[in-house]
């Protein structure tokens, strides 16, 4: 496959402070990939510096060959972003800020027309066409920032959280947008902390964390490189929980999460190994209230792979 | 070929995003436009009573001319500095980063973001122009549009120079201080209000008042309608003058492609 996107050693410091600290990574044409990590740990930092809004501190990256520090003019005119903050001003109005940006991507003025009408209708914006920015819910201005992207169809779309502050209907409206413009064509790389929009999105996702790549892969390959393939939820009943006690117990098994009264153990043989751990709390004076096995899900797949939660609770 | 078109398109397009921009700053333009009704119409009367211009050549109607182009520079310069807190809210809520990532040479963003500048200012202090040509009584075509063509060119020049400072101080609060401080000194440190054979005797200011362009386009608006008047109080002869307008409209504008291309990136606003 060819790849459209080569990350190369890329370094961007702000300062002392290291954004991206060596990063590699390929992107496949054709495919959606995403960029998975919790805020700060350098997504946004990296899709600014595809999208030659940053220059690289040192590394380089090459799209379909062409390199963001020497060929930045052929790098934008092969990628679009849509900004993770929408980039408007208040009394910008929708319909006149996509004309004006299907102008400078390149359309003549009607195909233009066409073009904005046709994106507006697809994502419900139409009806929010001459209202001032600063009078457009969060989801909404959100839509317009897309709609720029899906009017460029570029040959790679940047997406940075494109459902972030979006409502579950306009969720759905969003993603099948973006897998139709895949369709068309573009390669897609989206940037989330949304666990859900990963797997039911991306078709590879690199796990970033602190700067550097932790993983990359299938969401099936990530869940299957975990060594500890099963996750084993237990809460604890109870009112005053020594949660000491109960971790003293729980690590010998394998490495744990909590979260309040409820406990992650991570762990080969689930089936197994949960009768063992009920038994081994049981003989402590320790009562389980809930109990279950289950497949890891991204989230556990992420912890496991950073020890930190992809989201704060 | 392609490309050339295709550039002119996208600087046609960042002027038009200037022109539609500058709407936000109505208020800011309503008091200059304010500011320069008083001026014109309370101060510049008085001054001209009382300046005792006989001693230069002139008789006290001359003053009035002379102070009527100094002010019009004086606003046009300050209108297109002001693009400059433009500029800086545009960084704030990453508009500049947005621009960057368009499939835009950097050049033509650079120069576009000038022209614009410029144009919108001088579209803006046009109504201020007309004033000016009415009580001057002074309605020579050739002068009108010759005057304009200049107001142009000192603007674009200026508004590359605001781009160039703003955009490399990357703060909100530096570029307020520093835009407020350079406004007022350099309205100050001109021939808008006093004719350079005036404060000849005063040497360093002498000096300050000769580099600077504002003092450059005053005197070039006023030789471009009354020659003979004027030519004795002028900093330098008209073409020098006008080379000096080009020159600065020229280099500001490489200046802004410099930092534009070479400096600029996302973030880092302070």
């Amino acid at each position: 496959m060819r790849k459209a996107v080569e990350i190369i050693n890329l370094v961007k410091k702000f300062g002392n402070f290291v954004a991206v600290d060596n990063l590699s990574l390929d992107i496949y044409e054709g495919e959606i990939f995403g960029l998975l990590g919790p805020n700060g740990s350098g997504k946004t930092t990296t899709l600014l510096t595809i999208a030659t809004v940053y220059k690289p501190t040192s590394g380089d990256v090459r799209v379909f060959g062409y390199s963001v520090v020497r060929d930045g003019d052929m790098v934008r005119k092969l990628v679009g972003m849509a900004f993770q903050e929408p980039k408007a001003l208040g009394i910008d109005k929708p319909y006149d800020l996509l004309m004006w940006h299907a102008r400078m991507v390149g359309y003549s003025a009607g195909d233009a027309k066409k073009v904005v009408r046709e994106v507006m209708d697809s994502l419900g914006l139409w009806e929010h066409r001459d209202k001032y920015f600063y009078q457009l819910s969060g989801g909404t201005r959100k839509k317009v920032e897309i709609a720029k992207v899906l009017i460029q169809r570029p040959r790679v779309a940047i997406f940075d959280e494109p459902t972030a502050q979006v409502d579950v209907i306009s969720k759905h409206v969003l993603w099948d947008a973006i897998k139709e413009l895949r369709k068309e064509g573009s390669t897609i790389i989206i940037s989330t902390n949304d666990m859900f929009e990963a797997e039911r999105v991306c078709e590879r996702i690199a796990i970033i964390y602190r700067g550097r790549l932790r993983a990359v892969g299938t969401v099936q390959e990530l869940k299957d490189s975990m060594p500890y393939g099963d996750v084993i939820e237990l809460s604890v009943a109870g009112k005053d929980i020594d949660v000491s006690k109960v971790l003293e117990i729980l690590n010998s098994f394998g490495r744990v999460s909590v979260n309040g009264s409820t406990f992650m153990v991570y762990v080969n043989r689930g089936e197994e190994k949960a009768i063992e751990i009920v038994d081994a709390l049981r003989r402590r004076g320790i009562t389980i209230s809930r109990i279950m096995v289950k497949e890891p899900t991204l989230d556990d797949v992420f912890f496991y792979i950073t020890g930190a939660k992809l989201k704060e609770e | 070929m392609n490309s050339l078109a295709t550039a002119l398109r996208q600087i046609f397009l960042l002027v038009q995003w200037d022109l539609t921009k500058i709407l936000r700053r109505v208020i800011f333009v309503v008091m200059r436009a304010t500011w320069f009704a008083v001026q014109v119409s309370v101060f510049g009367l008085a001054l001209a009573y009382m300046v005792s211009a006989r001693s230069l050549g002139l008789d006290t109607q001359a003053y009035y001319k002379f102070y009527l182009f100094g002010i019009y520079t004086s606003i046009l310069f300050s209108i297109t500095a002001s693009r400059a807190y433009d500029i800086a809210e545009e960084f704030e809520e990453g508009i500049i980063e947005y621009h960057l990532s368009l499939p835009m040479n950097r050049k033509v963003l650079a120069i576009g973001r000038a022209v614009g500048g410029g144009i919108a200012s001088t579209l803006f202090t046009l109504p201020m122009f007309a004033t000016v040509v009415v009580l001057a009584q002074e309605f020579s075509i050739e002068a009108i549009l010759i005057s304009i063509i200049a107001s142009l060119a000192f603007s674009i020049g200026i508004a590359g120079l605001v781009i160039s400072i703003t955009l490399s101080i990357k703060s909100g609060d530096a570029t307020d201080i520093l835009m407020g401080a350079l406004d007022a000194i350099l309205v100050r440190l001109s021939t808008v209000f006093y004719p350079a054979v005036v404060i000849k005797s005063i040497a360093p200011y002498y000096y300050s008042v000769i580099a600077n362009p504002v003092s450059h386009l005053a005197d070039l608006l006023r030789l471009f309608y009354s020659f003979e008047e004027f030519k004795a109080l002028a900093i330098a002869s008209p073409l020098a003058l006008a080379s000096y307008i080009v020159g600065l409209s020229i280099g500001f504008s490489f200046l802004a492609v410099y930092v534009v291309e070479k400096k600029l990136e996302g973030g880092g606003w302070r």
